[in-house]
Order: C-alpha cells, then sequence, then structure tokens
C-alpha cells in the first residue's frame, strides 16, 4: 500500500517502522529536517521536507498516487486542512487524522474526517479499566466511544425479557447465544439462566450496564 | 454590520477596533484569557475562546455576522475557522489572513474565504510599485 503520512513525531516514527517493515510504501513528509535520523535503519519509504497543508509539498509526496493518506502532527488544524486536501482533492481512498484537542472533534465530523483520538481513548481505555474490568469489551468502535460487551446472564434474572435491558442511544442487545446456539433475539424473548447476551453499549453507560447486571455474574 | 474578528492582539485588534470605530458592531474572539476588560473599554464585545470549537463561534454570534474575519497567526487555523463559518453558520462574507505567502492559494472558496488578506504579499506589490 502506498502511504503519505504528515508528522514524524513519537507516533508518527512508530506506524512508520511498522508500516515499513510491513512492506508498505511510505513516504513522510515534515517540517524539521532533523526527524529524518529518527527513521528505522534501511527505511525503504522517502522523506519529504515541507508542510503537510501545501499542495506541492503534498503533490511532491505522491499523493495523487496513495492508498492512504495519515495527519499525525501535533496540530489539529494542519490535520484537517490536509486531510480534507487528501479526500477531497486528490481522491485518496483511505484518510485518518489524529484528532488532540476533544473539543475540536465537533470540527473533523463536521467535515467529514475520520479521526484516531489519543486523548479520548486513553480516558475511555482508563476508565474502562478503573471502573468496568468486568466488563471487558470484545469489540471496541470508533475512539472508544462504543463497545461490544458480553456478559452471562445472572440467575436472578431468568425470566427478564430483552427488552428490558435496551436503552435507546446507550445500551441495546445484540446478540443471545443459548446452549451453544446463537441468534439474534426478539425484543420480548424471555432470558433463561445460562444465557449469555453480547450489548451494543456507550462508553459512558458502562456503569448503568454493570448495575443492570448487579455484579453478580461471571 | 455584525461583524466577527478572530485573533489576539496585534492585527485583529487593530482591525476589530478600526472597524468599531467606523460604526461597526465587532466581537473579538480571543483564546488569550483575560482581555475582555480591556477590549470592553475599547467598546468591544469579547467572547474568550477556541473558535475551533462550534460553541464559541456560535456564543460570538456566528449564525447573525454579516462578516466573519479569521485573523489569528495560524494559517491551518484562519482555514479551519473560515470554512466553519461558511459552512456551518453560513456568514454571508468570510475574509481571512494570510501569514505565509506560500499558502496564498489555499485561501479559496474551497475553504469559505471570499476574500483574503496577505500583509507580505501586500507590502511586496506595494514596494514592487514604488520602485
Amino acid at each position: 500500500m502506498q502511504v503519505v503520512i504528515t508528522g514524524c513525531g513519537r507516533t508518527g516514527r512508530a506506524l512508520v517502522t511498522r508500516l515499513d517493515a510491513e512492506g508498505d510504501k511510505v513516504t513522510v513528509i515534515e517540517l524539521d529536517d532533523t526527524v529524518k535520523r529518527g527513521l528505522p535503519a534501511g527505511f525503504r519509504g522517502r522523506f519529504v521536507l515541507g508542510n503537510g497543508i501545501n499542495p506541492r509539498v503534498l503533490e511532491a509526496a505522491g499523493i495523487a498516487h496513495a492508498e492512504a493518506f495519515v495527519a499525525l502532527t501535533p496540530n489539529d488544524s494542519a490535520n484537517i486542512v490536509s486531510a480534507r486536501a487528501a479526500r477531497d482533492i486528490y481522491r485518496v481512498p483511505h484518510v485518518l487524522a489524529r484528532l488532540h484537542d476533544p473539543a475540536h472533534a465537533p470540527v473533523y465530523t463536521e467535515f467529514g474526517i475520520a479521526t484516531v483520538g489519543s486523548v479520548q481513548t486513553t480516558v475511555n481505555r482508563v476508565i474502562q479499566l478503573l471502573h468496568h474490568r468486568m466488563l471487558e469489551p470484545h469489540q471496541t468502535f470508533g475512539n472508544g466511544e462504543t463497545l461490544l460487551v458480553r456478559s452471562r446472564v445472572p440467575a436472578y434474572l431468568a425470566g427478564r425479557r430483552v427488552a428490558e435491558f435496551n436503552v435507546p442511544g446507550e445500551i441495546g442487545v445484540v446478540e443471545l447465544s443459548r446452549a451453544g446456539h446463537s441468534k439474534i433475539p426478539e425484543p420480548s424473548t424471555p432470558l433463561e439462566d445460562g444465557d449469555v447476551l453480547s450489548f451494543i453499549v456507550a462508553a459512558t453507560s458502562l456503569g448503568r450496564l454493570r448495575s443492570f447486571l448487579g455484579g453478580k455474574w461471571s | 454590520m455584525r461583524i466577527i474578528v478572530i485573533g489576539g492582539t496585534g492585527l485583529a485588534e487593530q482591525v476589530a477596533d478600526a472597524l468599531h470605530g467606523a460604526g461597526d458592531e465587532v466581537t473579538v474572539i480571543d483564546t488569550e484569557p483575560g482581555r475582555e476588560s480591556a477590549l470592553a473599554k475599547a467598546g468591544l464585545r469579547a467572547v474568550h475562546g477556541d473558535a475551533l470549537v462550534p460553541s464559541t463561534l456560535e456564543a460570538a454570534g456566528a449564525l447573525r455576522a454579516d462578516v466573519l474575519v479569521a485573523c489569528t497567526q495560524s494559517d491551518e487555523d484562519n482555514l479551519v475557522i473560515s470554512l466553519l463559518a461558511k459552512k456551518r453558520f453560513n456568514v454571508p462574507r468570510v475574509v481571512a489572513r494570510v501569514n505565509d505567502p506560500a499558502n496564498d492559494e489555499l485561501f479559496n472558496h474551497s475553504w469559505g474565504v471570499d476574500a483574503l488578506v496577505s500583509p507580505a504579499t501586500a507590502l511586496v506589490s506595494m514596494i514592487r510599485q514604488e520602485s
């Protein structure tokens, strides 16, 4: 895959090292010439000195033929400007941008730019580990705002209906495993002792789900 | 006219002052705290905050503004603020400052910019005309 990356700090360097090792063709755009020294030994990609918001710099980096563009500079605005150009002008199929200040998230959303947010991801993960250890997610979506969690139904909830767990916008039951068989349950399906449910849950509603499950489950 | 000027001391402040002096209703958005009282003394309405956050622009009256001037010292910020003003708040006229002439070409309608102000370019062309 041909990947163009702007910003080669800690994250950029780690990503470049990994992509290069996996055989991707990486071009790094950086304002600071000295970071070249930090690139992995035997780096097979290219280094372009310049500002990634500048169309000529992007073009010199081969943006027109890139399959992916990742904006990793420490500046949210710079990431938005170059990511939007990559997507709308150069039609790069996969565009990702780093989000530093969570308050800027609405701008990325407004312009339709997919983000990787270190602050939000870290906060969600720490809260998960501190408060909801028992609800270890099978899958997380976006920057950890939404999770897929599986849990055995505690015995005392047998007889309750699936619909009782559904909270619009917060918690949804998406799957039921019973006696080795899995199905997508109806809201009216009564639960049995030993059922395992898959919930789709907002990170902010994990506490609510935990209280539903009473903490008496394994 | 209702005008929002974004930026700190320096050019943004001078623009705001001049517009206010000409009778316009001016609101200044600045990230630096504690400037409200100084600005209020000059007759300017001040909103402390980050103009890259839509709620800040809204608090400054972006929905009713006739003109928005993105006048920060960061070209990236000015571009993003301009597009936000145009796309989300439908501001009729968006004017943006270009700090680095290398970025001149970015300041156009694709970023919601109706007019650009490039101090360096203006100065250079003036010098060329004089000589």
